[in-house]
């Protein structure tokens, strides 16, 4: 920010450190006071669904000194002392009204997160615009040597705020995250079917020891492994020799093969659904595990093959010619040398059809509509159904389904992501 | 006491008046049709107005109302100004007659509850929903205006059509055209061989018979589906009509067109679709540039929380999200507000929209680290020794250099977000305010084709509506890679 004229002190007024230099925590107040108006925003509106007269005064008294506070920090410059006290008067005033807001209403957790989001900035607010070099800067008395070491500071000021300020985004991200799962473990550890309540009041096994009893749970564990082995057995059995043929060969049709795969990827699913049902419903295969892997290898297929294709192409093209020169013939080199080597991404696509299949929901509740064939998904939706609300039980199930998932998840994330964005698709 | 007076010297005078009816013959006859049975009863005198005739169901002979249920009842009352719906109107059918023999449709009140005039004698009812081949116990419980009720002996009789509609779907169509497709695959394939080895291609002479087992099962389980849908939305399939569907033109594209609330919900997909991917592109965008840096302890810790909502199966997760969400659930616990944000139609989009956001940052989070991976770190670092500041180098370096991933990426998010079954289905169905025929609240197009196919049964109309969902996808993609190639050629 260039400083106008009449503000600029009469000594140093063509010199350009002083002029570009603007103190990083004045930077970082600039960026953060939106965000503050912001989040008073959000409390307004929690405060007005909650009818709280005092809370819905106090925070909008909180939106309006932020945004004087916001307004001052853009209108502060340098010999701007006065500005710069307005600030810390405001910052003060916001203070006090967290004193109030504290005094008053309910103290539930989202009551301290809001309270905290006014009474950290306007803390950081007055600690840093109270600084000395702040102060300097503002009375427009600094000299080209101290605006010099102002501009060398900033990078390191800068670089700490931008870390604190990634931490503090990065824990809302995680909390947003973390707070349905610490949620349903609540649920699934409380007695009954009660959905609110106090976090972890009372502990009951009741619901594991109740899921893993019921005969409905193995039944659909059962079909859903079924189902789920049977998909990954085929869907590699398929893609396999494709994927090996794609990265190898060059032949007649390849392109317009490798198009068609592509072009699968694009098609919504809900093109086919109605006429798979009914093809699957003539052939007799609906409630059979048999239609569900068939269904799931062939969607499945092209993001297999591609990701198989991407793993054979890394595979030296040596090694084949040696062992094609030493009389091996395509097959056995294919069988004995290919296939031994590029184990590991194989293992990678066989984890990724199983996840697929493992949490499939539409085909599976299409097809498969007798409770004798259900799998994990569709059960476990229809224990949470409009003729029964088996809260806890679903917790129960849902972590013991999901655990599996989400360690194996983590595991080979990176190679899984790699695979699924190479194809890209969602799992 | 000046009332309790009045009642009674009004029970004692109206009393003798009103005549008790009981039922004087009762039959039941369980061979009417799918889940039905046709009671048919008579009372021994005309009936008076205040009467109600409540039938009763059991698997257990009826002594007492205590072991049965009701099915429903019947009144005697004023029909003037109700409707008078036709024979299979209605979902039970009922007459009802004076004793002459000619039987006259109920009447319907604003409930829907069966009503026929006093002085009748007989009523004819047709029961639905009764479950099929099994002997039920149904009984006649005449309330007479006195209140006094009279409990018929109980009568047997069991819905004789088993409970699967049987119809036969002739299997050989399906498979002539699977083999059809198959044998013409493997003949492509051998011509194109044999092309390849009078060429004298001899290195790659297994290519396709590697490839034959994938692209079999391709043609054979996704294109020719395809077809088959294209072809299904100019018949007229439904549950009924399978096996022997008719061409009947565009008709089931006017259908599609007219639906009311077509608009409404198309609107809402693609409101549903932009704001989901555009909030996932932002914030993926700003969660991946804050792991990002060089600098970051606990980096590795952060982005497995971060992943947590892709790793966990969908379902699961939008299940978890409905019951935060229900009234006593933890979302009004933890505000410490009193909402019921799943029962209000702006609510409930907001609803739905925020859970899909939830599940798909970490994809977009993702793929855009990747590709932030790969831009150039000195090109940061000459912008700094030239005192650029962030937001600059934001916008000026950074989305122009990330363009060539976000276009693809965000392509691919609109049309996996438009087909986005799991989050609607399970957490608000479409609701609120379902209606009868036409999409509910928060329903979007694939949602809503699933009920019009599997809740209505309406093959044809929701195989139109697959076409006409895919023809919006191809226009849209079209438009949007033009639009941004035009774009990119001219800066």
């Amino acid at each position: 920010m260039i400083g106008s004229e009449k503000s600029l002190s009469p000594v140093f007024h063509d010199d350009l450190a002083s002029r570009w230099y603007i103190p990083a925590e004045v930077e970082s107040l600039r960026s953060l006071y939106p965000i503050v108006v912001m989040i008073n925003f959000v409390s307004l509106a929690i405060f007005i669904l909650r009818e709280d007269q005092d809370l819905i005064f106090s925070s909008s008294m909180q939106i309006v000194v932020s945004l004087v506070i916001l307004l001052l920090l853009y209108k502060l410059d340098q010999g701007q002392r006065f500005i710069r006290d307005g600030v810390i008067a405001i910052s003060g005033l916001s203070l006090l009204l967290c004193v109030l807001q504290f005094l008053s209403g309910p103290q539930i957790i989202i009551d301290y997160w809001m309270l905290g989001w006014s009474l950290f900035p306007s803390l950081f607010a007055i600690y840093s615009v109270s600084k000395p070099i702040v102060t300097l800067w503002a009375s427009g008395n600094q000299t080209t040597r101290s605006a010099e070491l102002g501009l060398y500071r900033n990078r390191s000021v800068n670089r700490f705020h931008g870390k604190v300020f990634r931490h503090v985004a990065l824990t809302h991200a995680v909390a947003f995250v973390v707070l349905p799962i610490l949620w349903i473990l609540d649920v699934a550890l409380s007695p009954g079917n009660s959905l609110g309540g106090g976090f972890f009041d009372s502990v009951t096994m009741e619901h594991f020891n109740h899921i893993l009893s019921s005969e409905s749970f193995w039944i659909w564990t059962r079909n859903s492994v079924i189902v789920s082995i049977g998909t990954t057995i085929l869907g590699l059995a398929l893609a396999i020799p494709a994927g090996y043929a794609f990265s190898r060969f060059k032949f007649r049709g390849r392109d317009y093969a490798m198009f068609s795969f592509l072009l699968v990827q694009m098609f919504p699913g809900v093109i086919i659904l109605v006429p798979y049902f009914l093809v699957m419903k003539a052939l007799g295969l609906l409630n059979t595990s048999v239609g569900l892997i068939l269904a799931y290898s062939v969607t499945a297929l092209p993001l297999c093959v591609w990701m198989l294709k991407g793993f054979f192409d890394t595979v030296p093209k040596e090694l084949e010619e040696a062992a094609l020169v030493d009389g091996c013939n395509q097959n056995n080199v294919f069988w004995r040398i290919i296939l031994p080597l590029s184990l590991p991404a194989v293992a990678v696509t066989a984890l990724f059809s199983f996840l697929a299949a493992w949490n499939e929901f539409l085909l599976a509740l299409t097809f498969n509509t007798s409770e004798e064939m259900y799998t994990l998904p569709v059960g476990l939706a229809s224990l949470i159904s409009s003729t029964g609300q088996a809260w806890g039980d679903f917790a129960a199930a849902s972590l013991l389904v999901s655990l599996p998932v989400v360690v194996l998840f983590v595991i080979f994330q990176r190679f899984l992501i790699e695979g699924l964005s190479a194809g890209g698709v969602k799992g | 006491m000046k009332r309790a007076f009045i009642a009674i010297l009004s029970f004692i005078l109206l009393l003798p008046i009103y005549q008790a009816s009981e039922i004087s013959t009762l039959e039941a006859d369980g061979d009417v049709g799918y889940r039905q049975v046709e009671l048919i009863w008579s009372t021994d005198s005309p009936t008076q107005e205040g009467t109600i005739f409540q039938i009763w169901m059991s698997n257990e002979t009826i002594i007492e109302t205590i072991n049965a249920t009701m099915h429903s009842q019947v009144t005697v009352g004023n029909t003037s100004g109700l409707i008078q719906p036709e024979i299979g109107e209605w979902y039970d059918d009922c007459t009802y007659n004076f004793g002459d023999g000619k039987w006259i449709p109920v009447y319907r009140d604003l409930d829907g509850t069966a009503v026929v005039p006093s002085e009748t004698i007989g009523v004819n009812c047709t029961l639905t929903g009764i479950p099929p081949g099994i002997e039920i116990y149904l009984a006649v419980m005449v309330i007479n205006p006195s209140n006094e009720s009279i409990l018929s002996p109980s009568i047997s009789s069991s819905s004789t059509s088993s409970d699967e509609e049987i119809i036969v779907i002739e299997t050989s169509p399906y498979i002539f055209a699977i083999g059809s497709i198959a044998l013409s695959v493997i003949i492509l394939l051998f011509i194109l061989r044999w092309m390849d080895y009078r060429e004298g291609k001899t290195t790659s002479r297994f290519a396709h018979i590697y490839i034959a087992p994938a692209i079999l099962a391709l043609s054979v389980l996704t294109f020719y589906p395809v077809l088959y849908g294209i072809w299904l939305s100019f018949t007229n399939a439904d549950q009924s009509y399978l096996g022997d569907q008719s061409i009947i033109g565009i008709e089931n594209f006017i259908t599609v067109i007219s639906t009311s609330g077509f608009f409404r919900v198309t609107g809402f997909t693609l409101l549903w679709s932009i704001v989901n991917v555009a909030a996932h592109i932002g914030f993926g965008l700003l969660l991946a540039m804050a792991l990002n840096s060089n600098d970051l302890r606990g980096r590795s810790a952060y982005r497995t929380a971060l992943l947590l909502p892709w790793a966990i199966p969908s379902y699961i997760s939008v299940l978890v999200w409905r019951g935060l969400y229900e009234p006593a659930g933890a979302l009004n616990d933890f505000l410490g507000t009193d909402l019921n944000l799943l029962a209000d139609p702006n609510g409930a989009r907001i609803v739905v929209i925020l859970v899909n956001i939830w599940l798909g940052i970490p994809f977009m989070m993702m793929s855009i680290s990747g590709a932030l991976q790969a831009l150039p770190k000195d090109m940061y670092e000459a912008a700094e020794v030239d005192g650029i500041n962030k937001f600059s180098r934001f916008f000026y370096l950074t989305l122009p250099n990330l363009k060539s991933a976000l276009v693809p990426l965000s392509l691919l998010g609109f049309i996996w977000t438009f087909n986005m079954f799991n989050v609607i289905y399970l957490m608000t169905d479409g609701g609120p305010n379902l209606d009868f025929d036409g999409p509910g609240s928060t329903d979007i197009l694939i949602t809503y084709v699933y009920d019009v196919a599997f809740r209505e049964g309406a093959y044809g109309v929701a195989a139109a509506w697959s076409v006409v969902i895919f023809l919006m996808l191809v226009v849209f993609s079209w438009t949007y890679m033009k639009k941004t190639n035009a774009t990119e050629a001219v800066t």
